[in-house]
């Protein structure tokens, strides 16, 4: 009797746990309804939890998942379909093409979400579309693609681009994005292999970025790496290599072109001798890159695993500069059982540059005499004991500067589902970092040994060696709890929660002279111990924060989200430490309304409204704490100096947040069958309390003449357009088109204490180029207005003000007539006026893609317009030697010439005015993508699934009005863009490469 | 009833971690979490010897020279003001270098946007600043009262001493005695906005100079480079003989004469040597030396002065050869005056072509390899280790700056004797200096003859030395020896540089220009 009992109470335990605890298998085929093609990378998703998985490239997915959860299956240009699964089954899902985006699923903050259900702007863009271009990091790839966004590149090697949403908001505190790589916050995405990502999603509004307070100001970009999936192990390899070279560059003068303007110009005679030196052509080269990837995925299913290397090389056009990045990355989950999950993102990233000092080199391959040869008989050519330049070529040989940066990325979370629709959710994230940089100055006389003529003030007496190690630490640590539940038509999401971080960073460097040139023996301990010198900082900061969110959606018609974050910073004095950061979105679905539902027009018509509250805290930690000045010495009576230091600096000891009100409408839209979709948006952002450096009277005794205060006020207002177009026309041929533009204007609203701020300056007689002030954009430039030219001496003494005065007495024939503004009959700052700013008034993009049997044909194009630039290189010169842009050779003035633009040869040293300031607006192919399928037969005999071969262009052609280098300049300080002084020169990529699946 | 218990198992099990997570929830973070102190960056709080370090660092501030950026109290902005714009010096290097900025300066046309003019403004009242703090800090230090004194003695001294310069250079400025508690404060504060009368400037400084007569000590009590009682004394005399007050001048200068702690070094060569740093005959001297390694010294005092290659090149030069001595000076020498040689490094423009061997051995090449024809041998500091100390940065060469010497008070005595018309005493202090320089007594007797020959005496003995402007306008003869040596000097108007565009500006235009800019 009682065996029984056992036997039953055994087996019924068994039923229990096979119940409870025991999970179901679900797998099967996902392919496209009409084609019977098999869709590669849909996405499945257990609703109400993070979990799911990618279909492989025969369409399959297998994954285990508790019994009664709902299957979300999707993919890009198809309908969604929700399955409830109960047991062991196999699945043959057919999706049917829609092109509403918007049944897609987004990443928000802490969370995801259907794109349908949300009441703010977002946008997704899913890793493929980011990974087909030979680019460093998935910001690059994002350019054009996305309204609001701007993003400007840089060409160096192994820099990350600016990301700048809706407009400049701030005007000192970080005007990037904040990122958010599997949950860990950073500023620096350059460590992440495009390749890696499965999407990235940015939010733009206030309403969507509110969940992120104090650090949402800016705009928030998401992206989530890929993670494995269960079935057999896949494997993907990929690469891309080409080359690279200046995209465009401007024609500096030739020897006899530069003879012509010297002699006129310095009233000697300058022969233009036996060589003729391209100085950009002498430092710039053709340059090869190449990206290597490597991805293994697979697993079982409790446990799927994601494995990637890369290796991507970048030699970066000017000589000698070189960008090489090692990642391997490692993405695991694991399924305890179906109350308890839990997983590990984890990347190291090894980056080395080889840097150059381009600034100076930059600078001096301007101002070269072209009558100097570069590099010849294995000497240089001395430009400085002719005209005081260094010789650029020589700039960038004379050292060697090497960092080599590690960095370990890494996270974890585990997920708690006691009862139905709560979730406890606790992650941690953590950034680790090393940097090595070691620097050395060869030693290198200015006699016939190093030149081909002696003399000159570019030598080094003693060689150098700086040594410097930088590490540091973030950690951030959330624990969310969410619950799901419904009322009827009505569905409840609340989500509560709290966030700590903690960032900290070290650094020492020691330096030493007389260290020996051979590279073996680069170590402080060769060199001379009585010129050492040392140096270290460090720095700490805390965030802390709480947050909660509600998402309410009745009948998937009417839907409110509300969010609210409370966030504390170390970095903010204690008075105002806390701030508080609500929104509210609004939706409303028409296209589920029953006087809309069975029209045959809209598939998809929501309007949507938000408003929101965000801050941003990216200030130095001693910004308002007056601090000690240290080391400031004075040697009494000679010999070793004793030290003492000095308060150099003012601070202000009341700042606060800076705070950005948002207020958003939009419209999405999507006719047509599902063929033509898009979205139209409206925001009005003002952002106030801004920190800004405000210029202070030099009786302050501030030593750099700046104080950190907030003092600005600033508004963007902008409208947003997005149009796509995609069609299927039969199996062999479908093709899509995107457009989207983006207007904007940004106004500077208040200045507390009433002054503007004065920046920009570019050297010589340019204090400052651009002036910061109410009813204008952040840093416009405010410039004298050029007239003409004196053509000859009567004009000059009959340009005479209104009481009688000459107004620029010490003019000669050939120099500009400046505006008088004030007409009181001189020419001086107050008759500045203001011409224009960097922020383009509007940035569009295109893109395109058809695909026709194997072929795939893509492309994008970028430009922006109502903006100008400041050519800074041109007011740089500051002497009758310097070369100058063979296009002023000739075209300059002469007596007679009756020419009104451009002045008479001249020694430099002119005021800023509006011969620098000329147009930004430009258009640019951004990529152009030509790829092909392969799968002949004898491909399958090796295994191999799927093969791509393709050929890229990145940035192939430029059309701008600009006649410098470039008119895209990545951010200086917002007071202070747009300016070209250095910038370095934009490249044109071709590569080539191959996709391969096993 | 098995199956309840399994339930209830699996539920305490989660009950446990769901303990655990609200407790985690609940944030392990104390309220102490967001206070972080500031890491590797000193506050007022953590110096114990605070006051100490600040006056040092006032005197630091004499050596900064950043004429392009940070501000310049000695540098080359200082030379250009000084030296450059008056008869005694050109502003040299090549004929384009500078020209915007130092050409201007050299010439009479400057105008508010002129960066060294900023740079001095903003050099000055940085200075300024850092005085106001150590005065600050100083009325709360633990020292002793005597060390306390004289600290405040001292800082007041150069706080006196910056406000010299600026009355000279700008005539009345904002007379800012008082540490801002932020920049609200210094924007609201009238003081700080307008400009004070160059009457009530003077009194100020008289107030310090007074102050730090009576509490510093005499020289032989003093630290080696720090402020005695002779310094404040002799700028004192100074301030007094702008003023016309030849009464305090003549009790000052003789107090100083009387002391017994300053003779004239016998060789006018040793005074400019390092050997002569310090010597007997120095009054101010801004000090030099070693920091962290490496020369530390008035930021490019030496090599923008130095002696620039030009022509046909082919040496190693030894800087950018500003501030060359003017024909003008160099032929108004006397026959035999000992001091030319030390002053003026003379390029060779015979056909022999031996060039110049300068007291270190260093040969300056003739001059078809040298731009200019004349340097100032006063900047010279030796490059060559077993001469002078040099570690091998040129910009911060070890040359002490001579800013008042005893033969300068010696001038002051005379000029003030023979106002009081006690020319006997004043020919006894011209013909001092005259021995000296191995010239014969002077012929003057008494009156404006005498006085001439005391002016004259005072641009030979002090020539290069950064007087000569200051002194023509104070004497009221700047425009007629300017014009006559050829530059553009208007009367009523370059008496003084104009306020710098931007710090008016910044005051809200509340800053008056200067008469003619």
């Amino acid at each position: 009797m009682s065996k029984r009992i056992l036997l039953c109470a055994i087996l019924s335990s068994a039923v229990v746990l096979y119940l409870q605890g025991q999970e179901v298998r679900v797998s099967g085929t996902v392919i496209d309804a009409s084609t019977r093609e098999s869709i590669i990378g849909g996405t499945l998703m257990v609703k109400n939890t993070s979990s799911g998985t990618v279909t492989d490239t025969d369409g399959q997915f297998s994954l285990m998942v508790s019994p009664g959860s709902v299957l979300a299956i999707s993919y890009i240009g198809y309908t969604s379909q929700e399955i409830t699964v109960w047991n062991d089954t196999t699945l043959n899902i057919e999706l049917a093409t829609s092109t509403v985006l918007l049944e897609q699923v987004v990443v928000v903050g802490y969370g995801t979400q259907r794109k349908v259900d949300i009441t703010g702007a977002t946008v997704s863009v899913q890793g493929e579309e980011l990974a087909k271009q030979p680019v460093l990091t998935a910001t690059q790839a994002l350019q054009g693609k996305v309204t609001g966004v701007q993003i400007i590149s840089s060409g160096k090697p192994g820099s990350s681009p600016n990301v700048r949403i809706r407009g400049t908001g701030t005007a000192l505190a970080g005007t990037s994005a904040l990122f958010v790589v599997d949950g860990i916050l950073t500023d620096d995405i350059s460590n992440i292999n495009t390749a890696d990502i499965v999407s990235l999603d940015v939010l733009k509004d206030a309403s969507s970025t509110a969940i992120y307070g104090a650090r949402g100001a800016n705009g928030v970009v998401i992206i989530t790496t890929k993670k494995g999936q269960s079935g057999p192990t896949q494997i993907n390899y990929n690469n891309s290599i080409g080359f690279r070279e200046a995209s465009n560059l401007i024609r500096m003068a030739n020897a006899e072109e530069y003879a012509n303007y010297a002699s006129a110009a310095t009233g000697t005679a300058v022969t233009a001798g036996g060589t003729s030196t391209d100085w950009y052509n002498e430092i710039l080269r053709r340059a090869w890159t190449q990206n290597h990837n490597l991805s293994f995925s697979g697993g079982s299913d409790k446990h799927t695993h994601y494995l990637s290397l890369g290796y991507f090389d970048d030699e970066g056009i000017v000589i000698n500069n070189r960008f090489q990045r090692f990642a391997v990355r490692y993405n695991t989950d694991y399924r305890l059982n179906s109350r308890v999950n839990m997983g590990i993102t984890a990347s190291y990233v090894n980056a080395n540059t080889r840097d150059v000092n381009l600034g100076t080199a930059y600078n001096n391959a301007y101002r070269a005499a072209p009558t100097i040869p570069g590099f010849e008989e294995g000497r240089y050519g001395n430009t400085s004991v002719y005209q005081n330049v260094g010789n650029p070529i020589l700039d960038l040989s004379n050292n060697n500067n090497r960092l080599i940066n590690h960095r370990i990325q890494s996270s974890g979370f585990l997920e708690l589902k006691p009862i139905t629709g709560l979730t406890f959710r606790s992650s941690i994230g953590n950034e680790l970092t090393n940097v090595a940089d070691r620097g050395y100055n060869f030693q290198f006389n200015n006699d016939l040994t190093t030149f081909l003529t002696s003399g000159g003030n570019q030598r080094n007496p003693n060689s150098s060696l700086r040594v410097k190690s930088e590490n540091s630490l973030r950690w951030v640590w959330d624990n969310i709890v969410s619950y799901k539940f419904d009322l009827g038509e009505n569905h409840f999401n609340l989500m509560a929660g709290t966030t700590a971080e903690q960032y900290t960073l070290s650094w020492v460097e020691a330096t030493r002279q007389n260290v020996p040139a051979d590279r073996d023996l680069w170590y402080i301990n060769t060199g001379n111990a009585n010129t050492s010198t040392n140096a270290g900082e460090g720095d700490k900061w805390t965030r802390n924060s709480y947050l909660g969110r509600l998402n309410f959606n009745r009948s998937d018609k009417y839907l409110v989200t509300a969010t609210v974050r409370a966030d504390g910073s170390s970095r903010i004095a204690a008075a105002n430490r806390w701030g508080l950061f609500p929104s509210i979105g609004l939706g409303w679905l028409l296209s589920n309304e029953p006087f809309l539902k069975n029209n045959t027009l809209f598939e998809l018509l929501k309007v949507r409204a938000s408003w929101g509250k965000v801050g941003n805290d990216r200030v130095p930690s001693d910004a308002f704490t007056t601090t000690i000045k240290p080391n400031l010495a004075y040697p009494f009576g000679g010999g070793i100096a004793t030290p003492g230091s000095a308060i150099t600096q003012i601070k202000d000891p009341n700042l606060k947040w800076e705070t950005t009100e948002e207020f958003d409408l939009g419209l999405d839209y999507s006719l047509l069958n599902g063929r033509l979709f898009g979205e139209i948006g409206f925001y009005d952002k003002k952002s106030k309390d801004l920190l800004i450096n405000v210029k202070v009277p030099s009786v302050t005794g501030d030593e750099d003449g700046v104080v950190l205060t907030n003092a600005a006020s600033i508004q963007n207002t902008g409208l947003e357009f997005a149009l796509n177009w995609r069609t299927r026309v039969n199996t062999n041929l479908d093709y899509k088109f995107g457009a989207n533009l983006t207007l904007n204007k940004n106004k500077v609203i208040g200045l507390n204490g009433g002054q503007p701020i004065l920046d920009g300056g570019v050297g010589g007689a340019q204090i400052y180029t651009t002036k910061t002030d109410n009813e204008y954009p952040v840093g416009s430039f405010y410039v004298l207005q050029v007239l003409g030219v004196f053509q000859n001496q009567l004009e000059i003494e009959s340009n005479k003000s209104g009481n009688g005065q000459i107004r620029q007495p010490n003019a000669s024939p050939g120099d500009f007539i400046y505006q008088d503004d004030n007409d009181d009959g001189k020419i001086d700052d107050n008759d500045r006026v203001f011409v224009g700013s960097y922020q383009p008034k509007a940035y569009f993009g295109f893109n395109g893609e058809v695909n026709f049997k194997s072929i795939s044909l893509s492309f994008d194009i970028y430009g922006n317009t109502g903006n100008v630039v400041y050519n800074g290189k041109k007011a740089l010169r500051l002497s009758p030697f310097d070369n100058i842009e063979a296009s002023l050779a000739y075209d300059r003035w002469v007596t007679g010439s009756g020419i009104q633009t451009e002045p008479a040869a001249n020694s430099g040293y002119l005021p800023a005015s509006t011969y620098y300031v000329e147009s930004g607006s430009f258009i640019r192919l951004n990529n152009i993508t030509l790829s092909y399928a392969l799968s002949p037969a004898w491909l399958k005999v090796a295994r191999i699934k799927n093969t791509r071969v393709f050929l890229t262009a990145q940035n192939l052609f430029t059309w701008k009005k600009y006649t410098g280098f470039t008119a895209e300049l990545p951010d200086d300080s917002p007071t202070r863009s747009g300016i070209e002084t250095n910038a370095y020169p934009t490249t044109k990529t071709i590569a080539g490469g191959i996709n391969v699946s096993f | 009833m098995f199956l309840f218990n399994m339930k209830k198992m699996n539920n305490h099990i989660f009950f446990k971690i769901m303990l655990a997570m609200a407790i985690l929830m609940v944030n392990a973070c104390s309220p102490d979490f967001l206070d972080v102190p500031l890491q590797g960056k000193g506050t007022a709080a953590t110096d114990p010897a605070l006051a100490e370090n600040l006056v040092v660092g006032v005197y630091n501030s004499l050596l900064s020279g950043d004429a392009f950026g940070g501000g310049d109290t000695h540098g080359i902005a200082f030379i250009s003001a000084t030296n450059i714009m008056s008869d005694d010096a050109d502003k040299g290097s090549t004929p384009s270098d500078q020209i915007g900025i130092i050409g201007e300066l050299d010439n009479f046309l400057q105008t508010p946007t002129n960066t060294f003019v900023a740079s001095l403004w903003s050099g000055y009242f940085s200075g300024i600043a850092k005085c106001n703090q150590a005065l600050q800090a100083l009325e709360t230090a633990t020292a002793d009262d005597a060390t306390k004194k004289r600290w405040i003695g001292e800082v007041r001294f150069i706080r006196g001493y910056y406000y010299f310069n600026l009355v000279r250079l700008f005539g009345g400025v904002p007379l800012v005695s008082r540490v801002p508690l932020s920049a609200e404060d210094a924007n609201t504060d009238p003081k700080f906005q307008t400009r004070a009368t160059a009457a009530e400037i003077y009194t100020f400084i008289k107030d310090d100079l007074l102050y730090a007569v009576e509490n510093t000590p005499l020289r032989n009590a003093t630290q080696k480079g720090r402020i005695n009682r002779g310094t404040a004394q002799s700028l004192l005399a100074k301030v007094y003989l702008y003023e016309k007050n030849w009464q305090k001048v003549f009790d000052l200068t003789q107090s100083v004469i009387q002391s017994g702690q300053y003779a004239l070094l016998p060789d006018y060569e040793q005074i400019w040597r390092q050997a002569g740093d310090n010597s007997s005959e120095s009054i101010f001297e801004i000090q030099t030396g070693v920091f962290n390694n490496s020369d530390f010294g008035v930021n490019g005092y030496c090599v923008w002065q130095g002696p620039r290659v030009g022509g046909k090149g082919g040496w190693t030069d030894l800087g950018f050869g500003f501030c060359t001595p003017s024909e003008n000076l160099v032929t108004a020498y006397e026959m035999g005056d000992k001091r030319r040689g030390p002053t003026i490094i003379e390029i060779d423009r015979t056909a022999e072509r031996r060039g110049t061997v300068l007291y270190d051995g260093f040969r300056v090449p003739s001059k078809d390899s040298v731009e200019n024809f004349y340097y100032n041998y006063k900047a010279y500091h030796s490059e060559n280790k077993n001469v002078e100390s040099f570690l091998g940065n040129r910009d911060k060469k070890q040359k002490n700056i001579h800013l008042l010497r005893y033969a300068d008070v010696l001038l002051m005595h005379a000029e003030a004797s023979n106002e009081l018309g006690q020319a006997g005493q004043a020919i006894n202090d011209i013909n001092t200096i005259r021995t000296r320089a191995g010239l014969s007594n002077t012929a003057a007797m008494a009156g404006q003859g005498l006085r001439e020959a005391i002016w004259k005496e005072r641009r030979f003995e002090l020539a290069m030395e950064h007087d000569r402007f200051f002194d023509l306008v104070r004497q009221g003869r700047a425009a007629q020896v300017l014009r006559a040596a050829g530059k553009n000097f208007v009367a009523g108007k370059h008496e003084l540089l104009p306020v710098p565009a931007l710090q008016i500006e910044l005051s809200g235009n509340k800053l008056i220009q200067n008469q003619g800019y």
